[in-house]
């Protein structure tokens, strides 16, 4: 029963990470830390993959289909992407921040004890299915941290010593994102399309994907032609996160819920 | 736009057309197409068939093309090509989006709602017209791209055109799209279909069930309140599979499973399996209250639409029940009987549809009540002669996305 082993595999990579942040933050002061840091995150993220692993195997199908699920694959991805970004921008702030927010979805998950469900119906036994929800985690992991971006920016621009790398780090990310969450709703129609005999049926998971789609692109389209104006795109990239938490957790919530074929099974 | 704003607001309406006279002319389509909702009552969903859609689409892109390469000058083109009507209607088609995803699309008791036709928003007026002038930017950005061609434009040319062409092969089609379900009944030949609106419709060739299959996965065990009736142990969430031999633990109670019977009915004191229509999954438990260590022994069972359910009472709270299992996997074995007298073979599954004679043949559902007895499998036949050009537009779109990922972003590139 893996899941039942999961506090004993949170708490492990938890205070790894924790002691790692601690030693990250001395490394502002101390060069030389900074490695011990990178060691210890590393630790903690390999027991992560070998706890996911064991879990897939164990469960016998893609563990991607309840929200706790998709917790743990979120706390996966952070880290592989606070580690690129260090590696391509040197921003260390960046992976502090991935990682602590991957120690957040540990805990949430810690909090919520999951399903041990094997049974998966019908519908979902496809080869789009793991496509479909990886490439969609990974470009909100992505578009998440693009938002963190935007916060830094907003304080900055607020404290008068906004740095335009800041809003050019948010538009980075954001095209990776953007690219991905393309790539998540095509598959999502093709395998509709295999599955229900349309690739697009209005379904309100699909409405919330689509506006998430929209709000993304409206900030492509406004930073492409008004690189000036740091604070309206700031503004635009914090609503379009809106967007996409309303549509990964909101839409169960709103009037429009029980007509989802996407709405997380609660059994 | 009525010419007094025109006239009270020149400077504002002075060349080139900023955001405020993009958001002004999306306003105002939108105000035309519900005023349109309001007073055009027509029950009759507007939608274009073959070969007017065809038509349609021809006439429309060459008007684009025309209007591009001959009246670029004007006004009114200038303002479509450029960024403000982009992101205005970008912008608007967003916002009607999102009322479909707060307001249920279906018949509503609201008047506001019903009158401004905001439960089925794909079809309302508004929507189309900002719809069209959507689609209308993005063509003439398209065309404007491709004349210009540049190997640096390819990955914009890739993602425009890729949705341009999905999006208008999606609306135009959906005239052309036929849906029927069709019922076949095992040992039995049927090629009377029903569309959505309960029309029969003739097929071309007939569908013989020979066997319909389920598989399912083992019930789940569960802790049910005695006095509500629900289940009590997690939130219902986190409920165990039967399988013999495992031992699961539910508040101070040890259940272990010594025995499975996917089929079976009971005789007397025990269960016995059978091979019988109806003849629902049992188990035989052991139960052990940890706090004064009584120990139970029971058979129990989900039961069928034959035979009742069995469940175990444990304490004056809880009993143990048995959940009716849940489907893994559902499949069809028919023949196609062509009227030139061919007959083919295959196995529909869900997730495995089988192409025919431009029908795509999808197995959709079963006789739920009868569960794995069912001799009724569901089929879903689809035809739709657009899918091509909407898979153009997707497959455009997915390369454009592996573009976009690959060269990243161009502010930061130059800069």
């Amino acid at each position: 029963m893996t899941w039942i082993d999961f506090p004993l595999y949170s708490s492990i990579i938890v205070i790894l990470w924790i002691i790692g942040l601690i030693f990250l933050a001395v490394s502002y002061k101390k060069k030389m830390v900074f490695k011990i840091a990178t060691a210890l995150f590393l630790m903690g993220w390999a027991v992560l993959i070998l706890f996911v692993v064991k879990l897939w195997v164990e469960l016998d199908r893609p563990p991607m289909r309840t929200l706790g699920e998709t917790r743990l694959w979120y706390a996966t991805f952070l880290p592989l992407i606070g580690f690129v970004t260090y590696i391509r921008w040197k921003y260390k702030w960046f992976l502090a921040y991935s990682i602590a927010m991957a120690s957040m979805f540990l805990a949430i998950n810690y909090l919520n004890p999951e399903t041990y469900s094997k049974t998966l119906m019908p519908a979902l036994q496809s080869p789009w299915f793991i496509p479909h929800v990886l490439v969609y985690l990974f470009s909100y992991a992505v578009l998440a941290a693009s938002s963190i971006v935007a916060i830094k920016g907003w304080y900055h621009s607020y404290k008068g010593n906004f740095n335009i790398e800041t809003l050019k780090l948010a538009d980075n990310l954001v095209y990776i994102g953007f690219a991905f969450l393309t790539l998540g709703l095509l598959f999502g129609a093709l395998w509709a399309k295999e599955a229900w005999g349309h690739y697009w049926t209005w379904d309100p998971k699909e409405v919330w994907a689509f506006l998430t789609w929209m709000g993304y692109l409206i900030y492509i389209h406004y930073r492409y032609f008004h690189s000036q104006k740091t604070t309206q795109a700031l503004t635009i990239l914090a609503l379009a996160f809106v967007v996409l938490l309303v549509c990964w957790f909101g839409v169960n919530y709103l009037p429009v819920a029980n007509t989802s074929v996407h709405t997380y099974t609660q059994y | 736009m009525n010419d007094n704003n025109l006239k009270i607001q020149r400077n504002l309406w002075e060349s080139p057309w900023g955001y405020i006279e993009s958001f002004f002319i999306g306003f105002g389509l939108l105000l035309t197409g519900l005023f349109l909702e309001v007073f055009v009552t027509s029950d009759t969903v507007f939608t274009l068939k073959y070969p007017n859609n065809v038509i349609f689409l021809a006439a429309y892109i060459l008007l684009l093309f025309v209007a591009y390469k001959w009246f670029s000058t004007s006004q009114l083109i200038r303002w479509l090509t450029k960024v403000p009507a982009s992101i205005s209607s970008i912008t608007l088609v967003t916002f009607l989006v999102m009322i479909m995803g707060i307001i249920p699309q279906v018949p509503s008791n609201n008047n506001i709602i019903n009158n401004l036709g905001l439960n089925h928003i794909t079809t309302n007026w508004a929507f189309i017209l900002i719809i069209f002038q959507f689609l209308t930017c993005l063509g003439l950005i398209s065309i404007k791209r491709i004349l210009q061609f540049k190997w640096e434009n390819f990955g914009f040319i890739l993602n425009h055109v890729g949705l341009f062409l999905a999006l208008i092969a999606g609306i135009l089609g959906t005239g052309d799209l036929q849906r029927l379900s069709l019922n076949v009944y095992e040992n039995k030949p049927n090629w009377i279909a029903t569309d959505a609106q309960r029309n029969e419709v003739e097929l071309p060739f007939a569908i013989y069930l020979k066997d319909f299959l389920i598989e399912e996965y083992n019930p789940k065990l569960a802790l049910v309140d005695n006095s509500t009736g629900s289940i009590a142990h997690n939130d219902g969430k986190n409920l165990y599979l039967v399988e013999k031999g495992e031992t699961y633990y539910f508040n101070n109670f040890e259940v272990k499973i010594e025995d499975f019977l996917p089929n079976a009915i009971r005789f007397g004191m025990r269960y016995e399996s059978v091979n019988e229509i109806g003849s629902p999954p049992a188990a035989y438990i052991t139960v052990k209250n940890t706090e004064n260590d009584s120990i139970q022994n029971a058979w129990i069972s989900s039961g069928s639409f034959r035979y009742p359910y069995e469940s175990l009472k444990i304490s004056d709270t809880y009993s143990m029940v048995m959940t009716i299992p849940e489907v893994k996997k559902f499949s069809s074995d028919i023949d196609i009987l062509t009227k030139e007298g061919e007959r083919i073979s295959t196995v529909l599954e869900v997730n495995k549809a089988f192409k025919y004679k431009g029908w795509k043949i999808y197995q959709l559902s079963y006789d739920d009540k009868m569960g794995k007895w069912s001799n009724l499998s569901v089929l879903e036949l689809v035809k739709d002669p657009w899918l091509p050009l909407i898979y153009i537009g997707i497959f455009m779109m997915i390369a454009g996305a592996v573009y976009m990922f690959w060269t990243g972003n161009k502010i930061t590139k130059n800069a």
